[in-house]
């Protein structure tokens, strides 16, 4: 690799590091307007800053390095206790983390403001806020002026000395990394001691010019923890050998002789050359989405092909075939499960944004409001987690504007004078659960049906029932907001989460009390790839069920149907349970077999069986799209491709359990299509809103 | 051009103008095999903005240790630039290669 793409290789390394501390700075300054005396929050902050300016500087973003300088500067004069923390510095400070994100952007070179105006405001104000004056370090575009003019930025607790030695791995330089920077950085936290090792420089023949074989070794006498020493080596620590060590006794101490020390202990050397052998192995990797994207793309080829090898093999009937099959098919499924779990994401991150954004709507519109989150650690596929964003921040904005009253009606209502926001994560089955919940106000059914009578959306006399009326509010253009806002009320938000969730197979449940809030909970599938399956028959046709949600499978024989005087339910060891005939809901015309199955499912709203012919066995089943032509077809969430060649549709149980339902209301209010007692699908007509037939 | 060799009658001399990093190290490598092999006295001269990374330094270092392992006078051409000497302690380099920093 060349030296140039090397070194872009870690300038963006150090981009998308960065964005990780900037989420987290994002986090505490959010947690520090709450609790503005905590002392380990400022220092979290400091230590984000001091990181992105250092390391900013030291990979060529001096820009972004003097920007950042003055905020550090800010917190470091907060640490010091001569600076208290107030809302318009954490304002101003979230104001130029947006600067900083946008200066990190690709293509913004060396890294310039995106926006020097504000870039400019915000440092004035900081300035004006600390007492900076301007023109020091961080005017000049001096990250490294800063750090040359600032030797011991450590303050606060008690002076220790650490021991600390650092020797650059082979490629450490190629990725534009300077390790006397490194040192200047380190020098910047408190008193330094610094002994250079040249015992590993090999003959003038040998040595690789663009590598560097100098090891240092060091005492640093600081206030600062061990965790603020290696964030200083933060974007390199894959890229060296570093230890850090608190040295006993006290500080001013023996400083020499623990370098000197140092220096004595035995290095491994090879021929003059120190060998590279890192200490610690790495324990985590970063892989570019792209990458694991397509990796994941080929294992949904291999299982394609796998299927086909299991069919080819039964179908031949010869042993060692049939056994190399078999192994391939345990190998292919573990593999499957593998490459799945990689994509696995806690949605952590992805809840953690919306403080910032609670916090600035509630600024905006003169509320209080809380965020509060559950379930953070749950997780789902990395392309659902991605396409979850842009849902959650409109149903947040809708919930900060319509939702949540102002203080006056609050405190009228007699109610908390913070508001709440509740986001939380979960998983059922196969789905997972995602919450936005409100202690507002309360959607009014009332104004939404109206509203909607007035847009034509439903007839006057319409028969809704209310999740029937809720679910209007996802209709483009619906609005029952008087105003518009900044924020909400152009009727677009909600039928971007409609269309989004649509896109993803999920579905869209509200529940509301008028007065008492509102929570929309969006069920979406765990992954959008591959999933177990269970393979059933009808006929000709052939049918997916998730494993996740399937039960037990039971016979269903005429003498079943008999005794339950043809009602569509069936006697599971005393337990009545409706069934749904796949036969009738898909039209499928061929005679039933004397004995069906029933394949028992869990789904939200209670158990149900699917009636079929027969039962395949389970499968691993690559989700295929069914394309824009059947995107409004709900009950089926996608295709695979069976061994043989033959389409099979991926049944959505919660999905068919409603339709089922519905169409069963349907029938009994319009008289005709008798319903089973149970509320389960009328039978032996075309379904509305299925609209697919049987493969 | 920010690294030459001047090759005189008895004196190799490798001349640093500029900031000599790892993108010119390889050709300071180079010049230096290339002056240390002429046989001949080898000096190192900082002119100019002359400013040496790791990766020069070691070189330096490498190419001096070499000279006098096998009997070649190796030194500076002149005294170490005040900047050159302060950034080298900081460094925590004892001295400059071929000569004492001044401290």
């Amino acid at each position: 690799m060349s030296m140039a793409s090397n070194a872009d290789q870690f300038k963006q390394s150090f981009r998308e590091e960065a964005r990780e501390i900037l989420v987290d700075l994002e986090a505490a300054l959010l947690e520090l307007n709450e609790n503005a005396g905590d002392g380990e929050l400022v220092g979290r902050v400091f230590r984000g800053l001091h990181t992105i300016k250092g390391s900013g500087s030291m990979f060529g973003f001096e820009e972004l390095a003097a920007f950042t300088h003055n905020l550090e500067t800010a917190f470091d004069e907060v640490r010091n206790g001569r600076l208290e923390i107030n809302p318009e510095l954490i304002d101003l400070t979230l104001g130029a983390l947006d600067q900083i994100r946008a200066m990190l952007e690709e293509g913004a070179g060396g890294a310039a403001p995106a926006d020097p105006a504000a870039c400019a405001e915000i440092l004035a104000k900081v300035r004006r806020l600390t007492g900076i004056a301007a023109g020091g370090a961080g005017a000049d575009g001096g990250g490294k002026t800063a750090l040359a003019a600032k030797p011991c930025a450590a303050s606060g607790g008690a002076v220790r000395e650490w021991s600390i030695r650092f020797a650059p791995g082979p490629d450490l330089m190629l990725n534009g990394t300077s390790p006397l920077l490194l040192l200047r950085e380190l020098r910047q936290l408190g008193g330094l001691s610094v002994k250079a090792s040249m015992a590993a420089v090999p003959p003038l023949a040998e040595l690789e010019p663009e590598r560097c074989y100098v090891a240092w070794e060091m005492v640093l006498a600081t206030a600062v923890s061990r965790d603020a020493i290696r964030d200083v080596f933060i974007f390199v620590e894959d890229h060296c050998e570093l230890s850090i060590e608190a040295v006993a006794g006290p500080a001013g101490e023996g400083l020499a002789d623990a370098a000197a020390k140092a220096l004595d202990e035995p290095r491994s050397q090879s021929g003059g050359r120190r060998t590279y052998d890192k200490p610690d192995t790495a324990t985590s990797l970063r892989v570019p989405a792209a990458k694991l994207d397509q990796f994941v793309d080929l294992v949904g080829e291999l299982v394609t092909v796998q299927a086909r090898l299991s069919e080819l093999a039964a179908r031949r009937d010869d042993p060692e075939i049939a056994e190399v099959s078999e192994e391939i098919e345990r190998l292919t499924s573990s593999l499957r499960e593998n490459s799945m779990n990689i994509r696995m994401l806690p949605i952590r991150a992805t809840f953690e944004k919306f403080r910032r954004l609670v916090h600035d709507l509630a600024r905006d519109l003169g509320k209080d409001v809380e965020l509060t989150i559950e379930g953070a650690d749950t997780e789902l596929d990395k392309t659902v987690i991605d396409q979850l964003s842009d849902p959650l921040m409109h149903l947040i904005r809708n919930s900060m504007d319509h939702g949540i009253e102002p203080r006056d009606v609050r405190a009228a209502r007699g109610k908390r004078p913070t508001a709440t926001i509740h986001l939380s994560a979960r998983h059922s089955g196969a789905s997972v659960l995602i919450g936005v919940s409100d202690d507002g106000g309360g959607i009014d059914a009332e104004a939404v049906r109206s509203r909607a009578v007035e847009k034509g959306l439903v007839d006057e006399d319409a028969p809704l029932t209310e999740a029937e009326t809720f679910a209007l509010i996802f209709q483009p253009g619906f609005s029952t907001a008087k105003q518009v806002t900044d924020v909400s009320g152009r009727g677009v938000g909600m039928d971007v989460v409609r269309q989004r969730v649509d896109s993803l197979r999920g579905t869209i449940d509200v529940a509301s009390n008028r007065g008492t809030g509102t929570s929309v909970t969006l069920r979406l599938p765990l992954t959008l790839a591959i999933i177990d399956g269970l393979l059933v028959g009808v006929g000709d046709a052939y049918f997916v069920l998730p494993l996740a949600n399937t039960l037990e499978c039971i016979e269903l024989t005429t003498a079943d149907i008999e005794r339950a005087n043809g009602k569509h339910v069936a006697n599971v060891r005393g337990v009545v349970v409706p069934y749904i005939r796949l036969r009738e809901h898909f039209d499928i015309r061929t005679p039933r077999p004397e004995i069906e199955q029933i394949m028992l499912v869990e789904t939200e709203g209670g158990r149900y069986g699917f009636v079929v012919d027969r039962v395949l066995g389970d499968c691993q089943t690559v989700i295929k799209n069914l394309g824009r032509f059947y995107r409004h077809v709900q009950v089926v969430s996608g295709a695979t491709i069976l061994g043989n060649g033959t389409v099979a549709l991926i049944l959505d149980p919660e999905r068919l359990a409603q339709d089922a339902v519905r169409l069963g209301r349907q029938g009994l209010q319009r008289g005709h299509g008798a319903a089973s007692s149970a509320g389960v699908a009328g039978r032996g007509r075309k379904r509305e809103g299925t609209g697919v037939s049987a493969v | 051009m920010g690294i030459n060799l001047d090759e005189g009658e008895a004196l190799s001399t490798v001349i640093l103008c500029e900031t000599v990093d790892i993108s010119s190290a390889a050709e300071l490598k180079a010049l230096l095999v290339k002056a240390l092999g002429s046989g001949k006295e080898v000096r190192v001269s900082l002119e100019g903005e002359a400013y040496l990374d790791a990766t020069a330094i070691q070189l330096i270092w490498a190419a001096e240790r070499e000279a006098r392992s096998g009997g070649v006078g190796f030194a500076l051409a002149g005294p170490v630039p005040e900047r050159i000497s302060a950034a080298l302690l900081d460094a925590g380099f004892d001295r400059f290669p071929a000569a004492e920093c001044a401290r």
